[in-house]
């Protein structure tokens, strides 16, 4: 009989977390010569060690560059369609949050039981929410 | 053999007898009791400002009268700001960094660094809400004003919170009670600090960035 | 062993702090304690307490609607009677009982000596007395403020400001502010669950080795941290509604009052769950042990309970049927209702498998069990008929609803507590309670119970409406209402001789001594000693799989019959005096106390807008935080043992 790890039921949340770390992760592996994505076979105490200073400076350049053209994109306001501006707004919003999550706050590196705790809120907050505005006929 | 055990911000040794704060591997999860503690509590803060932001999007363009965002929002300004928060993120890994490899004094310079920054980003503020005030626009005017103020306030006592732990940890760390051996609280009030700083992200994006409903009365 | 130490050590004065509590007995030690096992008695003590006080506001409603045209209290003492009653239950009774119940035995059950934060589990306590003085002192003559807009609180009614207010007084502000105090108070107490769950268990006490109760307290935990956030929220618009003048729920500037009642109920529909699971999870260790078999199904139970823990997010509108939600979300609701009957009814049929064909033993913890199965069929069956949109609309605000939730909330939660009671006290104080009595205690609480609640389904249907203070004579509610009175009656009695047989059996000490393992139990708690010792297990146990101390006194034979092992058990448990000097427990600390009290006039301050309240609280809040950081968590030993011998930490395991 296997037993289950503390994560078993929430599996499905990493998989989906992952694919957000590890899409925005990828322009700076270089440095990096760790694992791409926790195999299957990957022991779960095994810790990457935290990003360097460098690599710290590197990700807040990106932050500002991302910022900039946030901003930038809210000024094409008449220029470009709305929906169009809400889109591009929100996507930056998530690459920005998921940068700072990931490698700020080290959910790339550490145990994967954090993530799946944060995530698991994150979810949960954006579902219930949306269920409730749809109920009070916002969309 | 030494019995003391760590203590964190609002936590306690983690385990009678034992003192697994040191040695993750301790715990049955492998993980530090403090830190498993701080992103549950992160997880719940989602449903918190998730909670507040619903209210601002379902009241969105609703208002009768105004001022509205459109007349009052001074988009340079709180990029400005916005940016300064951003950037304390940056100096609170570099002071998780500095206290990882020993560098005490690397440590208290981030750390001031990055409590004057979120003090910055508090001083502009005070400043926006006093100029809207000005302007006309107060919890009492029109829903925009109620759930921007309500939202706004409550992120930045989130980070008024933040500044008064991050100097608490300046303040051990120039009397040198703050070691290597200690970075998790160092790490525990970053994970705070970057949390309230993404939830930033998100209300600076849903409240100032995106295109604004009309003015009130103008259609 | 670490450099930290060795540095601490040296930082012998600590200016500004008070001196550190030492002493381990006596009364002032209660003040100070961070034990987890006498927090979790002082919680049920708390709560107790509250289940009289708020029994007795379900009498004095009861006395009002004893017959037609009641003149016991005024309409507006009514409305305060059953929205005290309604916060005191579910806030003050009904949460904290469990959360009592867990601090004291899922530490035990796991195989650890303590919980994951013993200071901040003090604080979480210290915070519910907090909110239950703070909510019960708005009866305080003068202050004219007792909560009087049901437990729900429901806007636009509630947020009206104060001097333009539909309902009188302050009421509205001490029930928003209270509230909250004991989310955090809960929020603080679930998060040390979650850590203390998933770090402190055992080598070997994998999660699929927990006993159900770890489980569904786990699940009622990541509940509690995501559902007290919302409701904290609404909480504060309605505030700020009222005392500040903002427009949250003010339709006349655009707002929709409506959200209020959603972000109330995805709040209160896992709070119901919240309240029924650990009920759920006491029964899971009762059935078992009284049948002689393991639990039916053991996987199966725990995945229901998650199940139940992740629908329950998915149902709350069905509490808002009658709000014009439009046909969509109405039947979308409905569906979900209906499903999460599934996992529920799982359980239901898991446990009567338990007791199917077991060596089954009446003992009042069993009556309880059985009891609490029955009861909460019966109120499941009727919950079930919510989930029917036509038929909910028909019973909306009506007394089938007040049968309905009575039944799964006292018939389930408070009948699985009793349970629980009878079940547990004796390995907290080492003496049985007397079962004659407690068999009086059951049949008198099952017979109260059912007199009171079983014709409110009547006259429910018969179109009484909840929450109305008096009634004409004549429509068919006159005799129904008496009967129900009466049960009220004998549900308090019942009370009385549950009391009366822990004042006897256990306060007088006249109760058999209780011995290890009374019950022939099956989890660890019934290896260690009654009381168990500070420290709970002399050598940290080793799991090898459920049922662990079942299977340290019982083996089987080729042909599967159960056969005692020689070792009898006594192997397993905590003897070793020898060592246990070297386990060094956490030293008792007043700052829980200081910083959870500093709330109070924090709560004072937002209602009375005082600065000097609002002074006092932030002193004694940041005083209380500061030294609590500063102090070790424990003391370097005075009477250290040279070394000692090793601290036993847990080996980690998945």
């Amino acid at each position: 009989m296997t037993e289950p790890t503390p994560e078993t039921g929430l599996a499905r949340l990493e998989e989906a977390e992952a694919e957000v770390s590890g899409r925005d992760a990828g322009t700076l592996r270089r440095s990096e010569p760790g694992p791409e994505r926790p195999g299957p076979q990957r022991r779960e105490r095994e810790v990457r060690p935290h990003p360097t200073p460098l690599q710290y400076v590197l990700i807040a350049v990106i932050l500002c560059v991302v910022t900039a053209i946030e901003i930038a994109v809210s000024y094409t306001e008449g220029d470009i369609p709305d929906a169009l501006i809400v889109v591009l707004l929100m996507g930056m919003a998530v690459l920005k949050f998921a940068l700072v999550a990931a490698w700020f706050m080290h959910l790339r590196t550490d145990l994967p039981i954090f993530r799946r705790f944060f995530v698991l809120g994150i979810i949960l907050a954006m579902i219930v929410y949306v269920i409730a505005l749809a109920t009070l006929n916002v969309f | 053999m030494a019995t003391i055990e760590q203590t964190t911000e609002i936590g306690a040794p983690a385990h009678r007898g034992a003192s697994p704060g040191h040695d993750p591997h301790a715990t049955a999860t492998g993980v530090p009791n403090t830190k498993l503690a701080m992103w549950i509590f992160l997880a719940s803060d989602c449903l918190f400002f998730g909670a507040f932001i619903a209210t601002y999007l379902l009241y969105r363009g609703r208002d009768k009268v105004g001022p509205g965002p459109k007349e009052l929002f001074d988009i340079p300004f709180t990029s400005a700001t916005s940016f300064i928060l951003l950037m304390s993120s940056l100096t609170m890994v570099l002071a998780l960094a500095a206290i990882q490899r020993g560098d005490e004094r690397r440590l208290r310079i981030w750390l001031l660094a990055t409590a004057l920054l979120g003090a910055t980003f508090i001083a502009g503020q005070v400043f926006e809400f006093t100029e809207f005030n000005h302007e006309g626009l107060n919890l009492n005017t029109n829903l925009f004003g109620s759930t921007f103020f309500i939202l706004t306030g409550f992120h930045g006592a989130h980070v008024t919170a933040g500044i008064i732990w991050l100097m608490s940890l300046w303040g051990m760390a120039s009397q040198g009670r703050l070691k290597q051996g200690d970075s998790e609280k160092v790490e525990i009030a970053g994970l705070y600090w970057h949390f309230v700083d993404v939830v930033w992200i998100v209300i600076f994006t849903v409240i100032y960035l995106v295109p604004q409903p009309a003015a009130p009365g103008g259609g | 062993m670490t450099t930290v130490a060795g540095a601490l050590t040296t930082v012998k004065r600590r200016p500004l702090l008070l001196r550190r509590p030492t002493k381990t007995t006596g009364a002032f030690s209660w003040f100070t304690t961070i034990d987890h096992k006498k927090i979790g008695i002082m919680y049920c003590a708390t709560a107790m307490l509250f289940f009289l006080v708020g029994g007795l506001e379900a009498l004095l409603i009861r006395l009002q609607l004893a017959g037609p045209n009641g003149t016991v209290v005024t309409a507006a003492q009514y409305n305060e009677l059953f929205t005290m009653h309604g916060t005191t239950m579910v806030f003050l009774v009904g949460m904290p009982m469990a959360v009592g119940i867990a601090n004291y035995f899922v530490p035990i059950m796991i195989g650890a000596r303590d919980v994951a934060f013993p200071r901040l589990n003090a604080f979480g306590f210290y915070v519910v007395v907090a909110g239950g003085i703070f909510l019960y002192s708005s009866w305080i003559p003068g202050i004219n403020g007792v909560p009087n807009g049901g437990w729900f609180g429901y806007t636009p009614l509630t947020d009206t400001p104060l001097t333009a207010g539909f309902l009188p007084g302050r009421g509205p502000d001490f029930w928003t502010v209270g509230v909250v105090m004991l989310g955090i108070g809960s929020t603080t107490s679930a998060i040390n669950f979650i850590v203390t769950i998933l770090n402190l268990r055992a080598p070997g006490m994998t999660l699929m080795r927990m006993p159900v109760f770890v489980w569904m307290m786990l699940v009622v935990a990541f509940l509690t941290v995501f559902a007290m956030p919302i409701i904290t929220v609404a909480l504060i618009m309605v505030f700020f509604d009222r005392n500040y003048g903002s427009l949250f729920f003010q339709a006349s500037a655009g707002a929709d009052p409506l959200l209020y009642q959603h972000l109330f109920w995805l709040f209160g529909h896992p709070e119901v769950y919240i309240l029924i699971l650990p009920g759920m999870g006491i029964v899971s260790e009762i059935l078992p042990v009284f049948s002689r078999k393991p639990l039916f199904g053991y996987s199966v139970v725990v995945f229901s309970g998650i199940a139940i823990g992740f629908l329950g997010w998915g149902v709350w509108a069905h509490h808002m049927f009658a709000t014009g939600l439009g046909p969509v979300a109405i039947s979308a609701f409905g569906v979900s209702t209906m499903l999460i009957a599934v996992p529920t009814g799982v359980k239901i049929f898991n446990w009567l498998s338990t007791v199917w064909r077991g060596a089954v033993r009446l003992t009042t913890a069993m009556l309880f069990a059985l009891g609490f199965i029955a009861m909460f069929t019966i109120g499941g069956l009727s919950g079930v008929l919510h989930s029917v949109v036509p038929s909910d609309t028909q019973q909306t605000d009506t007394y089938f609803v007040v049968a309905h939730f009575h039944y799964v909330l006292f018939g389930g939660l408070l009948f699985g507590v009793f349970g629980g009671f009878y079940y547990w006290l004796p390995k907290v104080y080492g003496r049985m309670l007397d079962e004659r009595v407690g068999k009086i205690n059951f049949w008198t609480m099952l017979i109260g119970f059912n007199l009171t609640f079983f014709p409110m389904h009547f006259v429910g249907l018969y179109g009484m409406p909840r929450r109305t203070y008096r009634y004409d004579a004549g429509l068919g509610w006159d005799a129904w209402n008496l009967v129900e009175t009466i049960g009220a009656f004998v549900i308090a009695v019942s009370t009385l001789i549950f009391l009366a047989n822990i004042i006897v059996s256990i306060m007088l000490k006249r109760g058999a001594v209780a011995g290890d393992d009374p019950w022939d139990g099956r989890t660890l708690e019934w290896t260690t000693t009654s009381p168990p010792p500070d420290y709970n297990f002399a050598d940290i146990p080793e799991i090898e799989g459920r049922d662990a101390h079942w299977h340290h006194k019982y083996t089987e034979d080729e042909e599967g019959r159960l056969m005692p092992l020689p070792s009898g058990g006594a192997a397993a448990a905590a003897e070793g005096d020898g060592h246990h000097d070297g386990i060094h427990m956490p030293s008792p600390s007043i700052y829980p106390l200081i910083t959870g009290l500093g709330l109070l006039p924090l709560g004072y301050a937002a209602v009375y807008h005082s600065f000097a309240w609002l002074g006092v609280g932030v002193v004694v809040l940041l005083y209380g935080l500061y030294a609590w950081a500063i102090e070790p968590g424990t003391e370097p030993d005075e009477s250290d043992h040279g070394g000692g011998a090793p601290a036993r930490v847990p080996e980690p395991v998945h």
